[in-house]
């Protein structure tokens, strides 16, 4: 038995996790808890091991070192049929030659013990299908129905085992952009009122900002990041997570840190928030977050530039703006902004707007602007 | 016009035996030919079935036929589902045996199968007819091909909602392989009525006979009743005639749409 125990209220606790095929390490040893009515969220590019994390919890992918805990139990050797979590996969997976109904009560009529009686697996189909709004279409085949429709299926045959634990491996990822928004409210609605923990896989930053309780960041097997929306947004771990989370996508720009302590931006100085000054001669990285630079017509501005490029996106736009000695930021403005390229453009920096990475990517502290020395 | 020779050349023969079946044998040389044979003679059949134990040999084809077909499409769906979606160690060297053994010859095979099936005491019975041809591992192959397009969420998400690996046989994959199973089905079938070399060598009795080592019997080597023969071959073809148009309906394709994202 492992040294740590998972708590009481954590329904899935993964504790070193890792895996490996062969001599290939896809996921490095990692901790995760997970509490009774949390979504979690796990989030990084395609090949960085987050839907083998959530096979390994559902027992169709062996686990290469550690433990996996869910509802307090030890579950390494057992099948995943007796793991009690229910699984959304990334394509429906419904069985096509069998109605809607039949789907969702596929589970239940699995089920050996207690073997359960006609008219209670009926009642509980008719009650998933309610929660999910299919009742209408109980009589269907899975190729009668829309995608969105079929998806629901999928997360009603899940609902209707009551598990301790959700697993959704991108359930989302080939509807259309505003059938997925739709989705999103409905798995939202649908776990405020089961509040079960569930696991939710995604490369959509948007769907993990927005659904999430906690995020897991992975990348390359690796664990960057794990937190709320909000402190992966002001706070990032390190430059990867500093570009992924947020669009624009963060620009970068390597420094040498002044003699006193101070960094030149272009024509910009800025000191470190950090208790400890940064040190004399060290090489870091600034990020400067898009969404956190304005466009103002203010005198007082902290950076000035020249416009090079504008994406319009409705509500509002993003502009190039080359700072000089190659350096250049993208900034929000207006959207209705008279901004042409080679406009001069003023920026402010809100707080949290600029980060500090050292020379490995990892975050140091975040940075506020000096003064303008031109 | 060319798919008119082709029909003429695939259908005359065919309208010759027919004719032939409903002649006298002395009326059958003579020239011109009548096609359409005056008066109607139904000595043949009446001789067929009155001399001859042509329903019993019938019976005997239907019950061998039927019984290696559902027995093959039984073994070789569940050795396709293992080859396909089972991990285990030699399943590939398994799939290469079985592959290597689908090159041999029957002709090949004839003699040492007749050693065992003589050893196993099982010579001049229905077993000598059923058991050898469940051997053939080319079903296996068309199984397996099958199988191996439906996709692996399918069965993960069936494991994870408790069914057991024979029940995601049984309940999720038999049902959507099923119209190539049909296809295969009438393969086994087909090629099972119409075999004749090894019934010929492993069964003596008259009364255990399939049709067609039976029919080719209907002539001696001093006797050729070609009426008699034609309408043995016109009687036969009815059987199998009949067997598919009953699984005609079972072709309708059942795909997997519905089952994953599109």
């Amino acid at each position: 038995m492992s040294a740590m125990s998972p708590r009481a209220d954590v329904a899935v606790s993964l504790i070193q996790v890792a895996k490996s095929y062969g001599d290939v390490e896809v996921l490095q040893p990692f901790d995760l808890q997970v509490a009774e009515g949390e979504f979690v969220v796990l989030l990084g590019p395609s090949g960085c091991g987050k839907s083998t994390i959530l096979k390994m919890i559902a027992g169709l992918e062996e686990v290469s070192h550690g433990e996996i805990h869910v509802a307090g139990e030890l579950v390494n050797y057992v099948r995943p049929r007796d793991r009690d979590v229910a699984m959304v996969f990334q394509n429906y997976a419904l069985y096509p030659h069998m109605s809607v109904r039949d789907n969702i009560a596929f589970p239940l009529t699995m089920s050996r013990r207690p073997r359960l009686k006609r008219d209670v697996i009926e009642a509980r189909t008719v009650t998933a299908a309610d929660i999910v709004d299919l009742t209408p279409y109980l009589d269907r085949k899975p190729a009668q129905l829309s995608g969105g429709q079929r998806q629901r299926v999928a997360l009603a045959r899940a609902i209707i085992r009551q598990p301790a634990v959700f697993l959704m491996d991108e359930p989302l990822s080939n509807l259309d952009a505003l059938l997925r928004a739709d989705m999103r409210t409905s798995l939202l609605e649908v776990h405020a009122r089961i509040k079960k923990a569930t696991l939710y896989v995604t490369h959509d930053q948007i769907e993990a900002m927005t659904m999430a309780d906690r995020v897991v960041v992975l990348n390359a097997g690796r664990i960057q990041q794990i937190g709320r929306p909000r402190d992966l947004h002001t706070a990032p771990a390190n430059t990867f997570v500093a570009q992924f989370i947020g669009s624009p996508r963060m620009p970068l720009h390597d420094l040498e840190v002044r003699d006193d302590g101070i960094l030149q931006l272009a024509d910009v100085t800025l000191t470190g928030d950090a208790d400890v000054p940064l040190a004399p001669g060290a090489s870091v990285t600034v990020g400067l977050r898009p969404s956190a630079l304005r466009a103002t017509s203010s005198a007082s501005a902290c950076f000035v530039g020249e416009a090079k490029r504008r994406d319009y996106l409705g509500s509002d736009s993003y502009l190039e703006v080359d700072l000089g000695e190659g350096l250049s930021v993208m900034v929000r403005a207006e959207a209705d902004a008279e901004v042409r390229p080679g406009d001069t453009v003023r920026v402010d920096a809100d707080p949290g707007a600029i980060h500090v990475f050292d020379e490995a990517g990892a975050r140091i502290c975040g940075a506020s602007v000096c003064r303008r020395e031109r | 016009m060319i798919l008119f020779v082709g029909v003429a050349i695939a259908l005359v023969p065919f309208l010759y035996v027919v004719s032939t079946s409903f002649k006298e044998s002395t009326s059958l040389f003579s020239y011109p030919p009548d096609w359409i044979p005056s008066p109607i003679f139904w000595g043949n059949f009446e001789s067929l079935f009155a001399d001859h134990p042509f329903v019993q040999w019938t019976l005997n084809t239907l019950f061998v036929s039927g019984a290696v077909t559902a027995l093959k499409l039984w073994f070789d769906s569940m050795a396709g589902y293992a080859l396909a979606k089972m991990e285990f160690a030699g399943r590939r060297g398994v799939a290469l045996l079985l592959l290597l053994s689908v090159a041999i010859p029957i002709s090949a095979l004839i003699i040492p199968m007749f050693f065992v099936v003589r050893y196993l005491g099982l010579l001049n019975t229905y077993w000598a007819l059923i058991l050898p041809p469940l051997a053939n591992p080319l079903g296996i192959f068309m199984a397996r091909s099958f199988i191996v397009g439906i996709p692996d969420d399918l069965e993960a998400s069936a494991r994870l909602d408790g069914a057991s690996e024979f029940t995601i046989y049984r309940k999720i994959v038999l049902p959507l392989i099923r119209p190539g199973l049909v296809v295969l089905g009438m393969f086994t079938f087909m090629l099972q009525y119409t075999s004749f070399i090894w019934p010929l060598i492993a069964v003596q009795d008259s009364d255990r006979q399939v049709l067609a080592v039976g029919i080719s019997g209907l002539q001696s080597a001093f006797l050729q009743d070609w009426g008699l023969l034609s309408a043995g071959m016109l009687a036969a073809a009815i059987p199998i005639t009949v067997v598919f148009l009953l699984v005609q309906r079972a072709f309708v394709f059942n795909d997997l749409s519905g089952a994953l994202k599109e």
